[in-house]
């Protein structure tokens, strides 16, 4: 009866010990959300006939090779406090650079770090399709909503 | 878990009343000796040994208050370096777990064995290094390199309760080989700021739900102090 008693209570703990926390199910490192409005009616979406979407001196995103979208979500690089992104609607370019600091929070053992973006800006654009750019949120702590509009 | 902890304790606490009712009717006589008993944990050194990346000791002890009860403690340093996907870190400090153990096992006269279920209670004062990381990004569209930190964080501390099941073997005449694990549950810790305490020297890995488990295996000599008739 002992024996049985401490093997159950043994077989009990260990389950509650043991729980898998090897996989990293946290939010991560965000990307910087953009939506395309009318520049006539700037309540109204508008979708981006997008031929590539590729930071400078890197290949295309793969996710934004000829298609049609109203919003895309793309990296900030962790290792600059700038970002040079081109975008090419209608195989018309525009080059976007946008500025910002970083700040890198814990998340978890699994995850490690994430970095926040915060005083997000552009510092530089042009304007061949692009009619004029809002930022909604100077901070890219989350992916909840778009931090920057884009009117053309 | 801590019904679960005063279940046991009623349970041992009922166990020592059976067994003193039975010595009662037990005609034979024979002496016990009631000491201190002082131990190394065996494993760590050896682990020491072949990862060169972790130091630890730990020292063992206990003392037999009563007949099936013993005030036992555990005391070490660690130092221990874990690496992780996104991090690396090296947690150095030390520990004092103090409890009881309570000997399950019935031994055939002349024998001085334990079956045991123990409490304790720990302590762990230490430091966290994060030696550096590397930021989790969103795929692989930039690359994120290891960011050298070395980010000392000083002053930490944690408390947990364990339960603890081990067995003594008496080897040669007073000298003991041992084993135990031991289920750790966290009280409280100090974090470090913008960062948390992943691995607590005598606790272990602290796993997500503030639970972690250890192990020993110790060598331990009986110094006998006195003898009492049975």
């Amino acid at each position: 009866m002992k024996k049985q008693i401490i093997i159950f209570i043994i077989l009990i703990t260990a389950f509650l010990s043991c729980e898998k926390d090897d996989i990293c199910i946290d939010a991560i490192t965000p990307n910087l959300i953009i939506r395309f409005y009318n520049d006539t009616l700037q309540t109204e979406l508008k979708k981006v006939e997008l031929d590539s979407v590729w930071a400078i001196n890197k290949n295309g995103l793969s996710a934004y090779k000829g298609v049609s979208t109203d919003s895309i979500a793309i990296p900030l690089d962790l290792t600059e406090n700038t970002t040079k992104y081109i975008i090419e609607n209608n195989s018309v370019k525009d080059t976007i650079e946008f500025s910002y600091s970083r700040n890198d929070v814990f998340v978890s053992r699994s995850c490690g770090y994430k970095t926040i973006f915060d005083n997000l800006q552009i510092s530089n654009n042009t304007n061949n399709w692009i009619k004029s750019i809002t930022i909604n949120n100077t901070t890219i702590s989350d992916e909840k909503a778009a931090h920057i509009n884009i009117y053309h | 878990m801590r019904k679960l902890h005063i279940l046991i304790f009623i349970t041992s606490c009922w166990f020592s009343i059976q067994s003193y009712a039975q010595q009662n009717t037990d005609t034979i006589k024979k002496q016990e000796s009631y000491g201190i008993r002082l131990g190394i944990d065996v494993s760590k050194p050896i682990i020491t040994f072949f990862d060169k990346q972790n130091k630890e000791i730990e020292m063992v002890g206990d003392i037999r208050i009563l007949n099936n009860y013993y005030l036992a403690t555990e005391i070490g340093n660690t130092t221990k370096t874990t690496n992780e996907d996104y991090l690396n870190f090296t947690t150095k400090g030390s520990y004092i777990k103090v409890g009881f153990n309570y000997n399950a096992y019935k031994n055939w006269v002349g024998m001085r064995n334990e079956i045991y279920v123990g409490l304790r209670y720990g302590i762990s004062f230490f430091s966290q290094t994060l030696n550096n990381y590397t930021p989790n990004a969103n795929g692989t569209y930039f690359n994120s390199s290891p960011i050298e930190i070395g980010t000392k964080f000083s002053g930490l501390n944690a408390q947990w309760y364990a339960l603890v099941f081990g067995m003594k073997v008496e080897t040669l005449k007073n000298l003991y080989l041992g084993t135990s694990v031991s289920f750790n549950k966290m009280i409280s810790t100090k974090e470090p700021e913008n960062f948390k305490n992943l691995y607590v020297p005598g606790f272990n890995r602290v796993f997500l739900n503030d639970s972690g488990v250890s192990f020993n295996y110790t060598l331990s000599y009986l110094i006998p102090i006195i003898k009492k008739k049975k």
